[in-house]
């Protein structure tokens, strides 16, 4: 499966060509640090990577998406969402980019072109925000989800609906494609996650991640919702993310944590906490193709970034950011991390052992 | 001024209860009180059957106060500012006014547009809960040593009628019990608001089991007798207010389910909805209808310092529909014109969003929306800029709101309380109308 | 001098004025010893000739009855038990009056009811944060019972820091009121001063010639330097604390481009203080560090301790001459009481005057003063209108005012009245003192006097029935257990009546102090008559309705 770096949201896409003489470069997580910055002027939320390692792409407090070069210093701005853009997803194996906002539509772009070009088609995908975007393996399909607490799949092609998933009773945070295909789970903000099959339309089972969800009842508001979510690339495991044990719902004084499920039997394996409890929330989640779980965090102390092996509690790494983190992506080098921080800033962090002295 | 035939002290003596009570029942009361328990009771108690309710209620002022405890977010709400580095995620709508716009998280509420005022320049200055709270309804900045009454305290005070059996001032709140002493300050217990809960009354509002109506008749009819012989040499305004009192909670008694909106028609349960908010609104309509002067709806809650974006989903979606329900309702039965309607909170919220997504007290510049007796329909007073970090144009703050609400009843702010022990103007002296939004 | 007041008090009619002449004379020979007239004696001369010159007929004396609830109740907080009314109605003696007023005034209830009364004076009802409430209470009582003058009183409690062990009560005051310099310069301006000079804080009072801003801030003054201190360790108490420097300006709002005025602390109508200069880093005699509480060389706090609280502060003897008057009359001669300014002139100028004066002279003896105003015709008149009156003004006194029951009066009235504080009395049996049973009744009172107390913080308001208080009276589940019967209780003891007559000389004398009349007998019993299936329930409807009535409400 080394050829296969299925990150969630990112397909599985032939490495980045490298020369059969050398080895290839293991991560080190525990040398991780930044090699560079890519600077925006409103805050950033969401960011992902290309199959081809080229690009990446950010949504942020505003109305752009921007797609900057991995490797270099240019900056493409598209344009024509009319308000924030949280979900993105990369069509593997294609050249699309599917987008959605903050008042429920669903863009798809072609990244790769320069100058940027107008959508290739809008769709209103759902009436509210679109809260995530998901492509699966095949890169047919797209899987939105959003505060109307439907899912729906989209053909990538033409944005036609293909099916529409009810049931859900609270906003639907996240969505993902199992890496086999033909199945989806989708977490609501009361951390019920449902698993789709979609060859029928059903929710065949429920998974859950409650430990996400708090009732405030001194503000009469539930705070909630896997903020991130992902599969391991083998399909073994769901890592859902977001806060728990909330004292306090409208200061966000609660714990980053993320809860780890066994797919096949669908029981809550693990919760992966910070060994000293994060005042925040994890905003996202991701699986490295070496096995082990990385997650960034933002709170009243600022951000993190956390490595943990999927059997053990606490991380065996803690790498502390100089910002609120908002969102990750895993490069397909397997090496290189690409961080939405809340201060405009979209940092470039490398695993790889560093260069002997 | 009234015919009492007593040294008059209390503040009570400004209406003669008397000549109320013998104008409502259309007879003579005399000495009225000692009748045989179920007569008498019957004869008081159609002061509060619908349809003199209805009389009373069309002639009468009233006050309906909607608290949005904890700041609500006017960039969330009255004065939208989208795709600004302040606006947030969501977009405008238009309204039933043109070219008024507010928040896409109120779209009943902005068909109901045509019916609200808003003012859109608010520098209270105050960023504090407790002394935003203060400035906002008692009009008077919060200072050490010095308590003014709430809005409600003040027009229970100067308006509601002596006679009502209903309490004058009541604060629909979950989990609400007990008197509010503190709104009242100087004008003393009675003016305070009691908080009740949906389908709750009052504590002990229900004759307790182990006491028979009968029971409990007989022996007002004796406390009356005894009442009688004591005050026929020795009456003022206290023993008479004393002993009407039990007369007024027997009456309450008797209707004590004014207090419990189950008993409203199950189809506007349903229009109302079934959550908190919704009930609550359908109670202050049911409360107002049975003529209570003023009533106090809280809520909770908006003080979202994280997610801000979220939980102004959450709670706007509580808020909008049951609101713009009740204003359109207390149109359709003519009542609006005589309710004087706020939207108030403790402050607004900061422009900036900070990083947990959340907006931070701001009493710089935010909103507040009026409508009803003696305020204007659909007008838009003062502005702020571009972003909503200050205000461009008519700045005001609790002072002005506060002389306004009184302009809107009728009452003069620059007056003195009648009846205090010492003279206390009812607006702060430094305050001045905000006239444009009077009609 | 004496002539003069005799003749008219023989313009009276003849039953009232022979009373009246007697208690004239026991009066006066009471003070034969000295040469001038009693106090008493002088009340009576200026309200009467004030009585004689508007024309106004007075009432006459008050009943026995009438005369032994109110003495109770303004001396003691609460009504005289079955056997205490009785005995006092059946006494013969013509000096009773008197002597009741004499041992009541000596006893220990009276020490207490003092000490709720400026309890509730001093705090109005302020949540006790700082300072422990049955450490206060003991401190005001014990100061009572001692009979400490009541300047003293106040210097204490004006001179108070907390840091004094049998003195840290008395920092209630400041403590309490979390040391707010605001706070404290408008209450002390108003409970010791008898000014309500809030308006003046922002400009001369708009309304009131005489209550200055520069008299809000010279008082001002004395308390800007204070703050309450928290000591680092654990489980020691707060202390009011004062720096050496902090000065004090003041401008009006009204005055536009008006400039900052400095001012020293001073009383209102007095010079700014002459205050000593230190150099620098002489100030403190304990200087200020981390976790240590300073003490300064020279004192605000000190100098107001001393100087407010002296015959030489007019303001200070009116203030407290007003207020113990307003106490037993039922109003102030200046009414409000915190209300005294030129444009608002006493009911009576010349009788506060001498009020005032005199209780100087008596050193501030509470005791004392409260004698003379108890012996006095003006305090002993009946509630009740003269035939053939309608209504008489209550700043004349020709009539005693009715006066609504303190919450705490009227629970322990009604605990008594019920015959609650009975059933206390004889379960504590041999061991019975007014302390322990104080302490049985206190946790009984708590609900009751919350409902009908007004709000913290606030002057007492005029009279007012609210909509808790009422139901608290009609449905509650507390007085509900009261008036039902049990052991000693008196529904209990009403149970064991058979007779009418004596179930209503039971009922009446038990919960209004007075013998009921021939009709109310009749009455009662032709009421008993038709209830003969369920009489226990018609006993208890007949406690209710006189605990219910006017009569108990209110002091008359």
């Amino acid at each position: 499966m080394a050829d296969e770096q299925t990150v969630p949201a990112q397909s599985p896409a032939p490495t980045t060509a490298a020369p059969a003489a050398q080895t290839p470069i293991v991560a080190d997580p525990t040398q991780v640090r930044q090699v560079k910055e890519f600077k925006h002027n409103r805050p950033l939320f969401a960011s992902r990577i290309d199959p081809s390692g080229r690009f990446v792409c950010t949504g942020a407090q505003d109305k752009l998406v921007a797609r900057w070069d991995v490797d270099g210093d240019k900056k493409l701005e598209f344009a024509g969402h009319e308000s924030w853009v949280r979900g993105m997803a990369f069509q593997p194996g294609g050249e699309l980019l599917l987008t959605g906002d903050y008042t429920g539509k669903l863009s798809a772009w072609r990244y790769a072109a320069d100058p940027a070009q107008p959508p290739v088609y809008t769709i209103e995908a759902h009436k509210g925000w679109v809260r995530a975007v998901a492509f699966s393996p095949d890169g047919a399909t797209v899987a939105t989800c959003g505060n109307d607490k439907l899912v729906r799949l989209w053909s990538a092609a033409d944005g036609k609906l293909v099916r529409e998933l009810g049931g859900h009773e609270s906003h639907v945070y996240n969505v993902a494609f199992h890496p086999t295909g033909g199945h989806l789970a989708s977490c609501d903000l009361k951390g019920v996650v449902k698993h789709w099959d979609l060859a029928t339309g059903m929710a065949v089972r429920q998974l859950d991640a409650s430990v996400l969800w708090k009732y405030d009842p001194t503000f009469k508001a539930d705070i909630g919702g896997a903020r991130g979510m992902a599969f391991s690339p083998d399909g073994a495991w769901l890592a859902t993310s977001g806060i728990t044990e909330v004292s306090n719902a409208f200061a966000g004084i609660g714990f980053a944590v993320i809860a780890l499920f066994d797919w096949a039997s669908g029981e809550r394996k693990q919760v992966l906490r910070p060994k000293e409890n994060f005042q925040g929330v994890a905003w996202a989640v991701a699986f490295h193709p070496a096995g082990f779980v990385m997650a960034v965090g933002g709170g009243g102390g600022g951000g993190a970034l956390w490595f943990f092996k999927p059997d053990q509690p606490n991380p065996f790494f803690e790498f502390k950011l100089s910002n609120n983190a908002r969102d990750l992506a895993l490069h397909p080098d397997g090496l290189r991390l690409a961080i939405a921080h809340f201060d405009n800033t979209l940092r470039l962090y490398d695993m790889s052992p560093k260069p002997a002295a | 001024m009234t015919d009492c035939n007593y040294a008059c002290r209390s503040p009570e003596h400004g209406i003669s209860r008397r000549s109320l009570l013998a104008g409502l029942i259309g007879g003579s009361v005399g000495a009225g009180l000692v009748d045989s328990g179920l007569g008498h009771i019957a004869g008081l108690s159609h002061l509060i059957r619908p349809a003199v309710a209805g009389e009373l209620a069309a002639q009468q002022k009233r006050v309906l106060v909607f608290f949005m405890a904890g700041g609500l977010s006017q960039l969330e709400s009255w004065d939208p500012k989208p795709g600004t580095d302040t606006g947030g995620p969501f977009r405008a709508i238009p309204t039933s006014v043109p070219g008024v716009q507010i928040s896409e998280l109120l779209p009943y509420t902005a068909q109901q547009m045509h019916r609200l005022s808003l003012v859109r320049s608010v520098n209270t200055k105050e960023d504090d809960h407790g002394k935003g709270a203060t400035f906002i309804e008692t009009g008077r900045r919060d200072m050490p040593g010095q308590r003014f009454p709430t809005l409600g305290s003040a027009v229970s005070r100067l308006l509601a009628p002596a006679g009502a059996a209903l309490p004058g001032y009541v604060h629909i709140q979950p989990g609400g019990a007990g008197v509010n002493k503190a709104d009242a300050a100087f004008l003393g217990p009675k003016f305070a608001s009691i908080s009740i809960d949906n389908g709750k009354p009052p504590a002990d509002l229900l004759r307790p089991d182990g006491l028979s109506l009968a029971s409990d008749l007989a022996r007002n009819d004796l406390r009356r007798k005894a009442n009688q012989r004591f005050t026929s040499r020795r009456r003022t305004a206290e023993t008479e207010a004393y002993a009407y009192s039990y007369d007024q909670a027997l009456q309450l008694m008797e209707r004590a389910d004014v207090f419990d909106v189950t008993k409203e028609p199950a189809a506007d349960q349903e229009r109302y909805g079934s959550h908190d908010f919704g009930r609550h609104c359908l109670l202050a309509r049911r409360l107002l209808e049975q003529g209570m002067t003023c009533v106090k709806v809280s809520h909770s809650n908006y003080d979202t310092h994280f997610e801000n974006f979220d939980f102004h989903i959450e709670q706007l979606g509580e808020f909008d529909r049951p609101f713009a329900t009740l204003i359109d309702d207390l149109a359709q039965r003519g009542m609006l014109d005589t309710t004087l309607v706020l939207v108030i909170s403790e402050f607004g919220r900061t422009p900036n969003i900070n990083p947990g997504l959340g907006r931070d007290h701001w009493g710089s510049a935010w909103s507040v929306a009026m409508a009803g007796c003696g305020i204007q329909k659909g007008a838009v007073i003062g502005k702020t800029n571009e972003n909503g970090t200050a205000v461009a144009d008519r700045e005001v703050d609790g002072r002005h709101l506060f002389h306004t609400y009184l302009a809107a009843l009728g009452l003069d702010p620059k007056g003195n309380y009648p009846n205090l022990n010492r003279p206390i103007p009812i607006g702060d002296p430094a305050g001045e109308l905000i006239k444009e939004l009077l009609v | 001098m004496i002539a003069r007041p005799f003749a008219r008090l023989i313009r009276l009619s003849p039953a009232p004025a022979a009373l009246a002449l007697l208690a004239f004379v026991c009066v006066w020979t009471d003070s034969s010893a000295a040469q001038e007239p009693s106090l008493a004696a002088l009340i009576d001369q200026q309200v009467n000739s004030e009585l004689a010159a508007k024309g106004i007929t007075p009432a006459g004396p008050s009943s026995d009855a009438e005369f032994l609830r109110r003495i109770y109740l303004d001396l003691t907080g609460t009504i005289p038990t079955l056997g205490e009314a009785k005995a006092f109605l059946d006494d013969p003696s013509p000096i009773k009056r008197q002597q009741l007023i004499e041992r009541l005034l000596n006893s220990r209830e009276f020490a207490r009811q003092m000490q709720r009364v400026f309890d509730v004076l001093l705090m109005e009802r302020r949540p006790a944060n700082r300072v422990p409430q049955a450490q206060w209470d003991d401190y005001l009582r014990l100061s009572f019972a001692a009979n400490k003058p009541w300047d003293q009183l106040v210097r204490e409690i004006l001179a108070a820091d907390g840091a004094e062990g049998a003195l840290r009560p008395a920092a209630r005051f400041y403590l309490d009121r979390e040391g707010e310099p605001n706070v404290l310069t408008r209450d002390v301006g108003r409970l010791l001063l008898g000014r309500d000079m809030q308006c003046a804080q922002c400009h001369d009072h708009p309304l009131v010639d005489g209550y200055l801003q520069a008299d809000y801030f010279g008082l001002f003054a004395f308390f800007n330097r204070g703050f309450v201190f928290t000591p680092k360790e654990q489980n020691q108490p707060v202390l009011y604390a004062e720096k050496a420097e902090g000065d004090v300006a003041f401008k009006s709002v009204f005055v536009a481009g008006a400039t900052d005025q400095p001012t020293r602390p001073h009383l209102p109508g007095q010079k700014e203080l002459e205050e000593p200069q230190y150099e620098k880093g002489q100030e403190y005699s304990v200087a200020p560090a981390d976790g240590v509480r300073p003490v300064p060389k020279y004192s605000r706090r000190a100098q107001l301790a001393t100087l407010l609280p002296r015959p030489e502060t007019m303001a200070f003897k009116r203030n407290i001459a007003n207020r113990l008057w307003a106490l037993l009359m039922g109003r102030g001669l200046v009414q409000p009481l915190d209300m005294d300014h030129g444009g608002n002139l006493a009911s009576h100028p010349d009788l506060l005057v001498l009020l005032a004066e005199r209780f100087a002279v008596m050193k501030f003896d509470v005791k004392a003063f409260l004698r003379e105003i108890a012996l006095s015709q003006a305090y002993q008149r009946s509630s009740e209108l003269p035939p053939g009156v309608e209504s008489l003004p209550p700043e004349s006194y020709a009539v005693a005012q009715l006066k609504p029951l303190s919450p705490e009066q009227l629970g322990l009235a009604v605990l008594q009245a019920t015959g609650i504080t009975d059933v206390h009395r004889v379960n504590l049996g041999p061991a019975l003192n007014e302390q322990l049973l104080h302490e049985r009744i206190a946790g009984s009172l708590g609900s009751l006097v919350n409902t009908f107390a007004g709000q913290a913080g606030q002057p007492e308001q005029d009279f007012q029935a609210t909509l808790e208080q009422v139901l608290f009276v009609a449905n509650g589940a507390v007085l509900r257990s009261w008036i039902a019967p049990q052991p000693g209780n008196l529904a209990d003891r009403l149970n064991k009546l058979p007779e009418p007559p004596a179930v209503a000389e039971e009922l009446y004398l038990s919960v209004l102090t007075r013998r009921p009349t021939p009709e109310e007998v009749a009455d009662l019993t032709s009421y008993l008559q038709n209830r003969a299936q369920d009489r226990p329930i018609a006993l208890q409807e007949c406690i209710w309705a006189l605990v219910a009535s006017d009569e108990l409400r209110f002091n008359h």
